[in-house]
């Protein structure tokens, strides 16, 4: 633009030299209307050279919105086509575990450093609203497939899931791994499904105040994942939750969620799930040779309240199943557990279901110190008094579990999390054999770098 | 189903109390809605999305937020067709809905059925807008064609207004009794006087008023009102030709993606109301041509009158005027690389 106008310069000094020139010739008046006239229709052309430059960079501004764009930052690696309508993203998290137990001077339980998850995420979109997920965990001895579905998206109110996630039904255990409040989900989640392999219809209602999914799914046990079927029978899973006072004026009401799950099916043949501990230790088994015979059902009512800094959360899991046993008759076996855990974030940020993210993140040079978080729990999984002696024995497996826990958290940045747990469970039974983990109250100190991008 | 633990109770009465408190709190639905619409709508939805939104929440107590996105009408529609999600388009012409129709199926063939007067609730017509004191002496189609007159349309093949004034140039040669070669001629002169061409109505408007280029700009009524209202009528007046063609921009549902939102029903409530005396009057405020006798009464000293013939008389409605003149290697594209 600016060389188009040094142009114009030059030409209109030029013709003002000849202008000169003509008057010198002629010596007579020189003709000014004439000169206005070239010296207008010159500054046209600048003008005209000027607009053009403009709207090939108007054209070109244009075409950089509809290039695909590639974008790196806290979300992972994006790539999204120009119109939007097709995005990959490559996504992950690793969790870096040290875990001992305190008053276990025989070594039963081995004091470790752990990779509890090392999950990469294959996430994207096909035209706009096809999402897909395959998360595969590198984590353990073997490489499993955590997730691996396709979510066909019609329209807010209704979504079709097909493939492998979460079942429709714990609170905790719908929380993503990398957001957790305590380094272990509580013991609702041990009676409750994990992943599951069917398909599941989802969406919101009422402007967002009510969720629901519903699926069919091929039926996993208590804290099970599964990827092959073991039998015909399919497990129908349901859950509502609503968000009543998302929209209410008092501003202290919107963080209130409520909501109900539910499992039903019919297993036969497999064995029932045995129980762990906070700390992942088995406190229940059943005796060998009992297996599912009939129906399985669970009912999860939970909630949770977030207000500001502060977290409530509480869930109650029932999970009733027919039981065979050699020698025996059928029965059936119910379990519940409950928890209720509360957090508070010391440097004023908002608590929420989907975590923390920090004002300012950790920078010494600048004295800030990201999120820090504070959170303690109490729970309990009781095992239904039938089940003994016939299906589990009472002198290895406690009859009950009670469980408290302790949390601080310090959210780092939006990726990088560091946090140290003490749990103590404590059994009820008649666990005589001192080898057994429910013989004695277990203490356990947890700790955790979690990267997530 | 048995439960031998009161916490099942107790969560279960704590729903049953949450289900009524939603029932009883549930506050209208906050509904957003996308309008895709042409270059100088602009300033005419914002009042009419005002307007409507007003009018919506006091029938339904539900809060519509109408967005806009503008740009050349043809170009819109090709955003449409790729995949940007308007609810609801309101384009200079109807070709560009037919193409998101047959292209995008987003729409029913038949759209232009749906609504009064072929789904066009207002009118405008092609005026030109010279400087103060008109000092190239234009005063009809003739004048612009004359050596050295600089004239500032948009381009036709991504502008509904440049659409309009390629053929409203066309039919004037028609209409004075020539055929449709010495018309070729006529329009292929009328290019030639053509230094700079936007992509849309807009662009040009912005060329001629705030650049300073050319000496007339040729484009929609609205838009040369419009720019005497906000540069002033010292710096500009407008001309209107002897004859001009009647422009009749469409509105409609975009169902497919109407449906997915579901948006379906605000969004032709909205532009229903575009229909209704408020819908009506703000257009006749924004210098469109209202549809409603009544209005268009109030409105008539705006306007000053001029001999309309439409597409479908001259030109066989805007299939056969986008094969013609439109289409890759129709006469525009003839014209442009003589």
């Amino acid at each position: 633009m600016k060389n188009h106008r040094r142009i114009a310069l030059i030409a209109i000094t030029g013709l003002q030299l000849s202008a000169a020139g003509l008057l010198a010739q002629n010596s007579g008046q020189p003709d000014i209307t004439e000169l206005l006239r070239r010296i207008e229709e010159l500054e046209q052309k600048v003008k005209i050279q000027d607009r053009k430059t403009e709207l090939e960079k108007e054209a070109g501004v244009e075409k950089a919105k509809t290039a695909p764009s590639v974008s790196l930052g806290s979300g992972g690696l994006q790539v999204r086509s120009g119109d939007s309508n097709f995005v990959f993203r490559l996504r992950g998290n690793v969790q870096a575990d040290g875990r001992f137990t305190v008053n276990d001077p025989d070594g039963a339980v081995n004091d470790t450093f752990l990779l509890r998850r090392v999950r990469p995420s294959f996430e994207g979109t096909l035209w706009g609203n096809y999402d897909f997920r395959i998360m595969p965990d590198f984590a353990g001895s073997s490489v499993t497939l955590m997730d691996a579905y396709a979510d066909l998206r019609f329209s807010p109110y209704f979504s079709v899931l097909v493939g492998k996630t979460k079942s429709p039904f714990g609170l905790e255990r719908l929380v993503s791994q990398t957001r957790l409040l305590f380094v272990e989900r509580g013991l609702p989640t041990h009676v409750a499904p994990n992943r599951d392999v069917g398909v599941q219809i989802r969406g919101s209602l009422l402007d967002g105040q009510l969720d629901y999914a519903v699926g069919v799914l091929n039926g996993t046990p208590d804290n099970g994942s599964g990827v092959s079927d073991l039998d015909d029978d399919k497990e129908f899973a349901a859950r509502l939750f609503a968000h009543p006072f998302k929209h209410a004026e008092t501003k202290a009401l919107r963080g209130l969620g409520i909501g109900i799950a539910g499992t039903y099916g019919d297993k036969n043949g497999s064995a029932p799930a045995n129980y762990i501990t906070v700390n992942q230790q088995m406190f229940f088994s059943f005796n060998p040779g009992v297996l599912n015979c009939g129906t399985h059902w669970r009912l999860g009512p939970q909630a949770y309240f977030y207000c500001g800094p502060l977290g409530l959360l509480a869930e109650y899991t029932v999970s009733s199943q027919e039981l065979s046993a050699p020698g025996a008759g059928t029965r059936e076996i119910q379990n519940t557990a409950w928890q209720a855990a509360v957090s508070y974030v010391l440097t004023g940020e908002d608590a929420s279901y989907r975590g923390v993210t920090p004002a300012k993140n950790f920078d010494l040079s600048n004295g800030t110190w990201g999120a820090w978080e504070i959170a303690a729990r109490y729970g309990e999984l009781d095992i239904d008094n039938a089940a003994f002696p016939v299906y589990a024995n009472p002198a290895a497996s406690a009859t009950k579990a009670r469980s408290a826990g302790l949390g601080l958290n310090w959210y780092l940045n939006r990726n990088v999390k560091a946090v140290v747990n003490y749990n103590w469970t404590g059994f009820n039974g008649a666990v005589t054999n001192p080898a057994r983990v429910a013989a004695k109250d277990e203490h356990a100190v947890f700790t955790r770098v979690q990267l997530n991008f | 189903m048995k439960t031998r633990n009161p916490f099942a109770q107790f969560f279960g009465r704590l729903l049953s109390v949450a289900a009524l408190a939603l029932v009883l709190n549930a506050p209208g639905k906050n509904i957003q809605l996308l309008n895709v619409s042409y270059d100088p709508t602009r300033e005419f939805y914002v009042e009419f999305n005002a307007a409507f939104a007003n009018q919506w929440k006091s029938k339904t107590g539900d809060t519509v937020t109408v967005q806009q996105s503008h740009g050349g009408s043809g170009k819109q529609a090709r955003s449409v067709i790729d995949g940007l999600p308007g609810d609801i388009v309101t384009l200079a012409l109807a070709y560009d809905v037919d193409m998101i129709a047959a292209r995008g199926k987003s729409l029913p063939p038949d759209w232009q059925k749906r609504l009064p007067h072929n789904s066009a609730p207002y009118t405008s017509t092609i005026v030109f807008l010279v400087r103060k004191g008109n000092p190239k002496g234009i005063k009809d189609w003739d004048d612009l064609v004359k050596p050295g007159v600089a004239i500032i349309p948009a381009n036709p093949k991504t502008s509904g207004a440049a659409r309009w004034t390629y053929l409203a140039a066309w039919g004037y040669v028609l209409k004075s009794g020539g055929d449709d070669a010495r018309a070729k001629d006529f329009v292929a002169k009328f290019y030639k006087n053509v230094p700079v061409l936007d992509t849309g109505a807009r662009g040009a408007t912005t060329t001629f008023v705030q650049r300073g280029i050319g000496d007339v700009l040729v484009g929609w009524e609205n838009e040369a009102f419009l720019a005497l209202k906000e540069y002033g009528a010292d710096k500009f007046e407008i001309v209107v030709p002897s004859t001009s063609i009647l422009a009749e921009p469409p509105v409609t549902v975009v169902d497919r993606v109407a449906k997915r939102k579901g948006t379906e029903t605000v969004a032709k409530a909205y532009l229903e109301y575009l229909y209704s005396d408020e819908g009506q009057e703000i257009a006749g405020r924004h210098f469109y041509r209202p549809r409603s006798e009544q209005i268009a009464a109030r409105y008539s000293h705006q306007f000053t009158k001029v001999s309309l013939f439409t597409i479908d008389d001259l030109f066989g409605g805007w299939q056969k005027a986008h094969q013609t003149h439109f289409a890759d290697g129709g006469t525009f594209d003839q014209i442009q690389r003589q």
